[in-house]
């Protein structure tokens, strides 16, 4: 089965010191619900911008639904929707001549489906968007992304000022897309937000895409919070420039640090001094997120290691 | 409501604007038809032309402005027509992709199936319609008003000048596309174009006077708008064919260079 989004070495420069994307190898397989996250700046919007062919690559491919993303743009406009980070609708009209005209641009849309969907939405389709506030604004590019009823949904930062009972709605939505085979590409810096949602996530950071795992797989492979108490006070020296431990404190007899990946450099260094109980805590989803992107570079090196 | 295509769309964008300057290129020569017979009666406007010697010659070639057809072609058709047709081609031009870009509006818009060529040609056919509709209101206010005051104003010469007049503002607003398209900043692309134009009235203009422009003239647009007189001689096919050129050039390439640029997010 192709993919519902392919690239290959994927690269953007907006200029020869503006870095957008590099080197990106990405698949996304269908009928997924597909997270790729990352902070401010690491580079989304543009992989999103470079999928729907408003801006160009520096260098590599890409294909959507098994289509180049040039050369056969119409086709996919016809199975695909968007809703951009920044949404920016013609401001004068109301919702529903707004949902009009992009549904006869499409070739025109089921009107029942796309009445249920500004129910569900609750969305009131006859107010000017002008005067309409960001969340609800937001439903109405939802509206317009949903009803074609795509194979493929790119959505940026789609949740950004929707209240939660429209964000369960939303997910109700990419939920069903799912069911009936499609597939939805969503864009966030908040792990948490997409984490129950998403079947896979993509990590990006600084351009570059770290990993690509299963939400499950990612949690597997959590980051161990350790706390030691040894029968001594311990210095710090000790342990200092072990392989994989970060956050190091400690205080007389008490050791805390974070590890990631083997623990054997750190219970060897350990076993110098007498043990009294060694702690490991769970760690959150989020501080695995926070290891791969907020982590400086040699520590997202390891991560990305590990994640090979 | 208009909301079919992006043709019927961008109609819809440009009916008040169209209204307007049809409006006021409307009003303008109804009134002056209407009163030009008081006016050639209570001045005798050669006689002023005459005593202002060759700066009289700035306002165009003149001829004889004791008929209406004179009148009209000296106080509407050498400047103020133009200059309303143009700004109103130009600023809507300019509008097409920059706008859309500006308002970050185009993101939306172009993830429907609509290619970015079929985006320009659709809007630039709206523009065209826009001109020639606001056309057909000063022939339709010149014509009354000529029989009106009982003045002389041949239908098909007024309506030739006038084809020409949709031409000059074709050709310019084309011009404001191209800068539009090319660096999405819609404010430069107007500015240009009306600077454009400007300078390049001045050239036709002055060149009637200072005998080293000749050689440059054929750079100016007017010189193709107005050399052959069209209120009073009609069209010239050369003249209408250069002004077409121009505008389907730069329609052109404006496609070309929207289509390989990357877009304002
Ligand atoms: N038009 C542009 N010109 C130059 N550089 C740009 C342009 N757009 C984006 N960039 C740069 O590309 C990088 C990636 O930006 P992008 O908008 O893709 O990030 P993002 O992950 O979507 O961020 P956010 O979460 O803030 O939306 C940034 O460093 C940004 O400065
Ligand atoms: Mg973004």
């Amino acid at each position: 089965m192709t993919a519902a989004i392919e690239t290959h070495k994927l690269t953007k420069w907006y200029s020869h010191r503006s870095r957008g994307i590099l080197d990106v190898d990405l698949v996304v397989e269908t009928g997924q619900i597909f997270g790729f996250l990352g902070p401010n700046g690491a580079g989304k919007s543009t992989m999103i911008r470079l999928l729907l062919d408003l801006i160009r690559p520096t260098s590599g491919s890409a294909q959507v639904l098994g289509l180049d993303v040039h050369r056969d743009r119409l086709a996919i406009d016809r199975r695909v929707s968007y809703v951009p980070g920044e949404l920016s609708l013609y401001s004068e009209l109301t919702g529903r001549q707004l949902l009009t005209y992009l549904g006869n641009l499409q070739g025109g849309v089921d009107a029942v489906y796309r009445d249920k969907l500004i129910e569900r939405l609750e969305l009131d389709p006859d107010k000017r968007i002008k005067s309409l506030s960001r969340g609800n604004k937001q439903k109405v590019g939802l509206v317009a992304a949903f009803m074609i009823r795509p194979e493929l949904l790119i959505l940026d930062e789609p949740t950004a000022g929707l209240d939660p009972f429209i964000q369960l709605e939303f997910e109700h939505l990419c939920e069903e897309a799912r069911t009936e085979g499609r597939t939805v590409f969503i864009s966030s810096h908040q792990l948490p937000e997409v984490e129950h949602l998403c079947d896979r996530v993509g990590i990006i950071r600084e351009g570059r895409l770290l990993a690509v795992e299963s939400i499950a797989a990612l949690k597997e492979r959590a980051l161990r919070r350790l706390e030691i108490d040894f029968g001594e006070p311990v210095g710090v020296e000790a342990f200092a420039n072990l392989p994989g431990v970060r956050d190091l404190t400690v205080t007389d007899s008490v050791l805390r640090c974070t590890v990631m990946g083997s623990l054997d450099a750190l219970v060897k260094a350990a076993a110098r001094y007498e043990v009294r109980n060694l702690r490991s805590i769970d760690t959150s989803l989020e501080e695995i997120f926070m290891a791969y992107y907020g982590a400086d570079d040699g520590a997202a090196e390891e991560v990305s290691h590990a994640a090979a | 409501m208009l909301l079919h295509n992006v043709f019927t769309k961008t109609i819809r964008d440009l009916r008040w604007p169209t209204f307007w300057v049809a409006l006021g290129m409307g009003a303008m020569t109804g009134y002056f038809a209407v009163l030009f017979p008081t006016y050639s009666k209570i001045v005798d406007l050669n006689s002023i032309l005459e005593k202002m010697g060759p700066a009289a010659k700035l306002m165009g070639d003149i001829g004889d402005v004791s008929t209406l057809v004179g009148f009209l072609h000296i106080e509407l058709f050498s400047m103020i027509l133009p200059a309303l047709i143009v700004t109103y081609a130009a600023g809507m031009a300019s509008g097409f992709t920059a706008g859309e870009e500006s308002r970050g509006t185009i993101d939306v818009l172009l993830s429907y199936p609509v290619s970015r060529s079929r985006l320009i040609l659709e809007k630039s056919l709206a523009v065209v319609l826009g001109s020639v509709l606001a056309a057909v209101v000063v022939w339709i206010l010149g014509i009354g008003g000529a029989a009106a005051s009982a003045s002389v104003l041949p239908p098909d010469r007024l309506a030739e000048a006038l084809f020409m007049l949709v031409l000059l503002g074709l050709a310019f607003g084309a011009v404001a596309l191209a800068i539009s398209a090319a660096t999405g900043n819609r404010a430069a692309a107007i500015g240009a174009a009306v600077g454009l134009m400007v300078v390049m009235y001045l050239v036709d203009a002055l060149a009637s006077i200072v005998d080293g422009l000749g050689a440059v003239r054929p750079l100016s647009l007017f010189h193709y708008y107005m050399g052959n007189d069209p209120l009073r001689n009609g069209i010239s096919l050369t003249d209408a064919g250069v002004l077409a050129a121009v505008a389907v050039v730069f329609l052109i390439l404006s496609v070309v260079i929207f289509e390989r640029r990357d877009l304002a997010a």
